[in-house]
């Protein structure tokens, strides 16, 4: 049993690093490594990923496990359970980390089964108890309460963090390169990637961004969400949506924020014709400010953000939307 | 307090209806929990399942959820040949976002997570393909039967439990199994594994989240809509107070 903290990068479908790796690696770094006395090392699985490995050492991994295979293209998830669950079971590490993302949600359920390893999703908060188990925080029930949950002594101890929770800090190492070839075999994969489409967009991904301007019932149609995606736009934000806005179809379901959509955890929200039901605030309450617009003084939001305005966003969101792409080109 | 079916259990028993609507075949409810769970069975077999397994747990609740996952997969085991599993997505109590993928795992059987759509089943060829989301977008994946798809919110719009699905509901088979009747050894378990203090994840605490908003609204003169120059003053009062006091922009 080696004493290392393993963080897996989580790549987008570009190829590129997710910023919620370095978040993860960052935090372990703080909290997690230098307390039990081991390493922070990187784990990249994925096909054409070797040439990442210098930028997980930029933010603290001393060591990289790489996996560089075809299968692994796409986000397979049958591709990565089998990787990771073999690189786990040869190296047996202390703690594993990733970010929380749909492939995490997907993949790594079946690697804690396979490895009979103990998994928390979603934490916003590492920790240790006295005797070195893992112990974190995460919401739940609708995100009315945070837990707190410590693993039982065995290991590895699997979570996955909620991007936006971390602060990524840089910690420039050199390093060392595990290259590990997995043997596949054709049983070994069972999902055939028929078709991949990614959405065309040059604003970031909703769970990640900093800013997120969402749209609710009050918008009117699938037309009227150019709104929201031009205030998005300026404020260089993702675009989110309710799921009465979803339902009626203004916008796509991966826009949908909430109990049933996703959760959000940014610096600033900016809720535009949302009543604020509780299933919203439950994908979005952790957000660091709150910014309500609604024409209806009565509106339950009102009552749950930092700052509104009681006003119709048809008359307020074109000279906002102005406004805010003058501050930020300057 | 009705002790209603998980949201994301909805669609998973909605999906497995239309299933069984174009193709045929039966459609068995599994459910593991304290005896309430039973209200939950029932509306399933209202809305139109056929019958019903209810893995009594109440001496193990907060197990793990792998132990669920091998408990229920046990059980699928039990009843024989099956072609796909319907689950939700997540559990919105716990929300631990796992037990569908461990029961696949326990099975053997490949899974889709998080399928918007099952756009094709090929009854010949054994296959089904299923549209899936994934971060910054979707793809079209086909795995073999039988599988597991766990069922995210716009999956479908579950339909209602009517009266006379609500009447036949309580003439349906609803089974009992006690863990105490289940050969744990044979499952790689021990009673020592169940329950609480088996688990290797314990919740040690709750707590409320408390965030203090600061609640400022600003309004027109002629509250509630703004008119004239006031939006530009309204919006530019916005932004001053996100730039200088939150300094989120
Ligand atoms: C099991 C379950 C799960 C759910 N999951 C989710 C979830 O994940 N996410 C989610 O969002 N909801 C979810 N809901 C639904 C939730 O309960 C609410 O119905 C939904 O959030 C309401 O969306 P809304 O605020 O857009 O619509 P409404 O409640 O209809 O509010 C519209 C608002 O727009 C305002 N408005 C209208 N016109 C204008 C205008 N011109 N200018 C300014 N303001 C205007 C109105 O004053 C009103 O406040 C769930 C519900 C259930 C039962
Ligand atoms: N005790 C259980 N009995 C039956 N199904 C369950 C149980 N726990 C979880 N599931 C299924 O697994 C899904 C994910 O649950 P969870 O991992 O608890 O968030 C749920 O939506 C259910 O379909």
């Amino acid at each position: 049993m080696s004493n290392e903290v393993w963080v897996v990068a989580d790549l987008k479908l570009d190829g590129s690093i997710r910023k919620v790796t370095f978040e993860a690696l960052s935090e372990a770094r703080r909290k997690l490594v230098g307390k039990i006395g081991g390493n922070l090392c990187g784990v990249l699985l994925g096909s054409g990923v070797s040439n990442l490995a210098p930028e997980l050492g930029k933010y603290g991994a001393e060591k990289v496990y790489v996996v560089d295979n075809e299968l692994l293209k796409d986000s397979n998830p049958d591709g990565y359970t089998k990787a990771l669950a073999d690189l786990i079971k040869k190296y047996e590490p202390y703690i594993v980390i990733a970010g929380n993302t749909n492939l995490a949600e997907d993949y790594l359920p079946r690697v804690a089964g396979r490895v009979q390893a103990g998994l928390t999703m979603d934490s916003i908060d590492l920790d240790l108890t006295d005797d070195n188990r893992l112990k974190i925080q995460r919401y739940s029930h609708s995100s009315k309460v945070i837990s707190t949950q410590e693993f039982l002594d065995h290991k590895p101890m699997m979570t996955t963090v909620r991007p936006n929770s971390f602060k990524p800090e840089e910690d420039q190492k050199d390093p060392e390169i595990v290259n590990e070839s997995v043997d596949f075999n054709s049983e070994d994969i069972w999902t055939n990637v028929v078709e991949i489409k990614a959405k065309k967009s040059d604003l970031p991904p909703l769970t990640e961004a900093d800013r997120v301007v969402s749209g609710g019932r009050g918008l009117g149609s699938e037309e009227n969400f150019k709104y929201i995606y031009e205030l998005a736009e300026a404020f260089d934000a993702a675009p989110g949506a309710t799921r009465a806005a979803v339902d009626a179809g203004y916008c796509p379901y991966d826009m949908q924020v909430g109990q049933t959509g996703k959760a959000v955890s940014p610096n600033l929200y900016v809720a535009v014709a949302i009543s604020g039901a509780i299933q919203h605030f439950s994908g979005m309450g952790s957000s660091k400010v709150i910014v309500a617009i609604n024409k209806d003084p009565d509106a339950p939001i009102f009552k749950k953000c930092d700052y509104g305005i009681c006003g119709d966003l048809f008359e307020l969101l074109p000279p906002l939307t102005d406004e805010v792409k003058k501050l930020l080109q300057d | 307090m009705k002790w209603v079916l998980n949201p994301y259990d909805e669609f998973a028993v909605e999906e497995a209806l239309r299933t069984k609507e174009q193709f045929g075949g039966e459609v068995v409810l599994v459910t593991m929990g304290p005896a309430r769970c039973r209200e939950a069975l029932r509306t399933g077999l209202a809305m139109g399942a056929d019958s019903s397994v209810h893995i009594e747990d109440d001496n193990f609740a907060f197990s793990d959820n792998y132990v669920v996952g091998k408990i229920i997969a046990n059980e699928i085991k039990n009843l024989g040949e099956y072609d796909l599993i319907f689950t939700g997505f997540k559990i919105i109590d716990d929300e631990s976002v796992q037990v569908g993928i461990h029961i696949a795992e326990e099975l053997g059987i490949p899974h889709v997570a998080l399928v918007s759509k099952v756009v094709r089943i090929d009854p010949d060829q054994k296959r089904v393909t299923c549209q899936k989301e994934i971060d910054g977008g979707h793809v079209i994946v086909d795995v073999p039967m039988p599988a597991l798809i766990t069922c995210p919110d716009a999956m479908n719009e579950p339909r209602y439990a009517s009266l006379p699905g609500i009447m036949k509901a309580k003439k349906k088979p609803l089974k009992e199994v006690l863990v105490d009747d289940i050969n744990l050894e044979a499952l790689g378990l021990s009673r020592e594994s169940l329950g609480k203090d088996g688990a290797r994840v314990k919740t040690t605490s709750i707590k409320v989240p408390q965030i203090e908003r600061k609640l400022k609204v600003i309004t027109g003169k002629d509250n509630p809509a703004v008119k004239g120059d006031e939006i530009i003053e309204s919006t530019h009062e916005l932004i001053k107070l996100l730039r200088e006091e939150a300094k989120v922009v």
